[in-house]
């Protein structure tokens, strides 16, 4: 009996009280993501959830323009001499908590970043700070230890204030920045909800991870918005039930990477019978429903320093056999390759279509897929013949040192497939020390002909972003790197 | 009885040291450096260490195994690679999810289950036994994740009553339950048709029916309280399981519970969020295992007798 009770006593307010808890307010917008974001602190901000959302509550100094060449945001700059720079900032900028975000708060931020005790994942890029000095309330300059032409692109860490930095205040999950939304709550890790301050209109982010759910969630009118990362036939029949379907070029790069040192792999004629064998034309109408273009090089063609006469590599079977045939492979003498990927469902599918493809020539492939982790570590290892990945977020062209420059096999940098080319080497020197724009721009078009021929990669495609809204939402507006800044403007009706 | 219980939380605390050991060595032996995942791959050696350092990564790991001890007995966790926040406010803030879920799962498939085996035990060979069976045979069959978006179509969908996903009230915990809830009642309910057939061959049950007892006393009253024994057993069991997290149900319904935090350590190496998991779930298999054979005393006065 006293069980029975008990009972009762236990069930009575979850069966009430729950029920009214969570729910945002009616006038507030809920968008739909697949993952949470990590933290609120853009010092340590590395994951794209993170990225996008710090975006919205903090400002950074310099922001990037359609073809990712720098303009200011919460600064303009002048370059002083080769290594010292003044940036200026615009404005009245103030934090959400009253107070004005100054040069000093800049200094605040970036030392901290640089801080090796803080350790923040963003101090390698900035390491070519030698100094800052505030020089008033709005003015701060950087002196560099080498020159770097590219070095205002690096500046988009979002400033935080400096007074609370010093107090030690948890940014992570309390963030308190200067952005167009204020942060509200994040009572759990799934939820976390801002407050756009141009309209004090609130706007709940709910992690859903599977792409399903998160479409039914949308149908059922529990999530007003969602972007990205739903399969093609998931987003057709969201069109068809009425729902609103945006799409914009991204600049994602996916690609086929190999390892040099593998007898197999490392062989040029290997690499372009792959690159002649794959029909990705195909791959990209019936898997993507069209939703990417074809890649040729790590920068889109629209960025300031890619290269926009590139033709991508034809399907081309016939030749791709030509080539395995100069080295006696052939449908009774296959080539064998190991083909790692990540365990994601939509990567095995691509998987399992390229590894059909290639075995339209000769080439046996096994399709090795591995929790992130594991997959993640045998690359940088080097423990691969063939892999597929994507380059996330590229903004700047420095990314060619990072990835082919024969200095950055890993952990030096993410040369994981150990390419080494002199050519390319002194290429990537040519474009850094280039006098001029117009040289450095002639040196990585040059460089990115070579990388093209060589196939270190085989490029495959830029894959589109994606918005899917309500009928009622309006004015979402899908940006070319797929942050969340169309909430800035997003209604309604 | 207090010598059975003290053998049983004294063998109990041997297995989640034991266990808590072992998956401490294993994650440290697994491929994937969460230094490698915080600072990301273009951290400078130097930095790589630094913080190595900082989070005690760089001694053996014996040493690192007798640190995490020494804060076990203190009760601190330690704080999450990944976010930096308290594993023990990560677990705390996850349990409630967790035990909700596990306990309206439990309690759909009891309702389910029950009246469902009995049914057919009592109907044997009659279509109600074979209909009762199917439907168990079906539940086995279907897997949650299939399971789960049939029923957000069904009952969110089309019929628009319960919320897709989310925790955000009674509503939302519905569909999870139903789902984890109607593949135990499946195997539940097979259970209690089984046990309750051989109850009911026995000799006291014989005995009651000829003393006269109307066919509801005979089956309520002594066969299905003696039929409870195995059925108690796999109850416990199953909610072993269901504490521990019910991963793929849990990502459906995006429920933040146990389980989804434990991939989520997996996929990041956050080692000691991962760690906490892990010991978490053993520790509720272990106290879940002593309350059945616990459990067991009370259903079965034979039982007490081996404490002499």
């Amino acid at each position: 009996m006293i069980a029975k009770h008990l009972l009762w006593l236990v069930l009575l307010p979850w069966l009430f009280g729950l029920s009214a808890c969570g729910s945002p307010p009616p006038e507030g917008l809920r968008f739909a993501i697949a993952s949470a974001p990590v933290t609120l602190d853009p010092r340590f901000a590395t994951d794209a959830t993170s990225a996008r959302i710090n975006r919205l509550i903090y400002q950074r100094l310099i922001d990037f323009d359609s073809a990712n060449r720098a303009i200011p945001a919460l600064a303009n700059w002048q370059q002083l001499d080769e290594r010292h720079y003044r940036f200026q900032l615009l404005g009245e900028p103030v934090f959400h908590n009253g107070e004005p975000l100054q040069a000093s708060d800049v200094l605040a931020t970036y030392q901290s970043v640089l801080n090796p005790a803080t350790a923040s994942p963003h101090r390698a890029a900035l390491k070519l700070i030698e100094s800052m000095a505030v020089i008033d309330s709005r003015t701060i300059d950087f002196h560099l230890n080498r020159v770097d032409p590219l070095f205002p692109d690096y500046l988009v860490i979002g400033i935080v204030p400096g007074e609370l930095l010093a107090a030690q205040h948890p940014f992570n999950t309390q963030p308190l920045g200067s952005g167009p939304f204020q942060f509200i709550a994040w009572p759990e890790e799934g939820r976390l909800q801002l407050k756009r301050l141009s309209d004090q209109r609130p706007i709940t982010f709910l992690r859903v991870k599977d792409p399903t759910v998160r479409a039914l969630k949308l149908l059922n009118g529990e999530v007003d918005l969602l972007q990205n990362n739903l399969p093609a036939e998931i987003v057709q029949h969201l069109a068809e039930q009425g729902m609103q379907v945006e799409r914009r070029a991204g600049s994602n790069f996916s690609y086929l990477g190999f390892n040099f040192e593998d007898p197999v792999t490392g062989q040029q004629v290997v690499r372009e019978a792959i690159a002649y064998a794959l029909d990705r034309e195909s791959i990209i109408h019936y898997v993507f429903a069209g939703g990417a273009r074809l890649a040729t090089s790590l920068l889109p063609p629209s960025h300031w320093a890619g290269h926009p006469d590139l033709t991508p590599y034809p399907y081309d079977p016939d030749r791709a056999r030509e080539r395995l045939a100069s080295i006696g492979v052939d449908r009774e003498h296959p080539l064998t390759l190991s083909y790692k990927t990540s365990n994601d469902p939509f990567r095995i599918r691509l998987a399992t279509v390229i590894q059909q493809q290639l075995g339209e020539v000769g080439i046996k492939v096994n399709i090795q897929s591995y929790d992130w982790g594991t997959f993640y570590g045998d690359i940088k290892k080097g423990g691969f013949q063939m892999y597929s990945l994507a380059w996330v977020g590229i903004k700047t062209p420095d990314i060619y040192r990072y990835v082919f420059h024969s200095d950055a096999v890993p952990p030096n940098g993410a040369n994981r497939g150990r390419y080494v080319d002199p050519v390319v080497d002194r290429l990537i020197e040519q474009a850094e020390s280039a006098a001029s724009q117009q040289a450095r721009i002639a040196a990585y078009r040059a460089l990115q002909e070579q990388v093209f021929n060589s196939l270190p990669y085989v490029p495959l495609w830029y894959e589109d972003h994606l918005s899917v809204a309500r009928p009622e939402i309006s004015g979402y507006l899908l940006s070319s790197d797929g942050n969340y800044d169309g909430l800035i403007y997003v209604q309604r009706h | 009885m207090v010598n059975f219980i003290a053998s049983r939380l004294l063998s109990a605390l041997v297995v989640v040291l034991g266990v808590s050991c072992i998956v401490f060595l294993f994650i440290h032996m697994i491929p994937g450096d969460p230094v490698e995942v915080m600072l990301g791959e273009s951290a400078r050696p130097a930095d790589r260490e630094a913080l190595r350092e900082a989070l005690g990564l760089n001694l053996p790991v014996l040493q690192q195994l007798q640190h995490y001890y020494a804060g076990l007995i203190q009760l601190d966790l330690g704080h999450s690679l990944h976010s930096s926040r308290p594993v023990l406010d990560l677990l705390i803030e996850r349990i409630p999810a967790t035990v909700e879920l596990a306990l309206a799962s439990l309690i759909v498939a009891v309702i389910i289950a029950f009246p469902l085996g009995t049914i057919a035990a009592v109907r044997q060979h009659t279509l109600w036994d074979q209909g009762a069976m199917g439907f168990a045979l079906i539940g086995v069959s279907i897997p949650n994740f299939v399971m789960g978006p049939l029923l957000i179509l069904l009952f969110s969908v089309t019929l628009a009553w319960l919320p897709v996903s989310g925790r955000e009230g009674f509503a939302s915990l519905l569909l999870p339950a139903m789902t984890l809830g109607s593949a135990l009642a499946a195997v539940l309910s097979r259970m209690v048709r089984a046990s309750l057939l051989e109850v009911l061959s026995e000799d006291y049950v014989r005995t009651a029916r000829a003393k006269g007892l109307s066919e509801w006393r005979v089956v309520w009253g002594h066969g299905v309280r003696n039929a409870l024994l195995p059925v108690v057993t796999l109850l416990g069991l199953q909610l072993g399981v269901l504490l521990g997290g019910a991963v793929i149900t849990e990502t459906i319904f995006s429920w933040p519970g146990i389980g989804q935090l434990t991939i989520e350590a997996i996929q990041r190496r956050d080692y000691p969020v991962l760690q906490a998991c892990v010991l978490l779930i053993s520790l509720v298999y272990v106290v879940v295992n002593t309350l059945t054979d616990l459990a067991y005393g009370w259903l079965d006065p034979r039982i007490r007798l081996g404490e002499g």
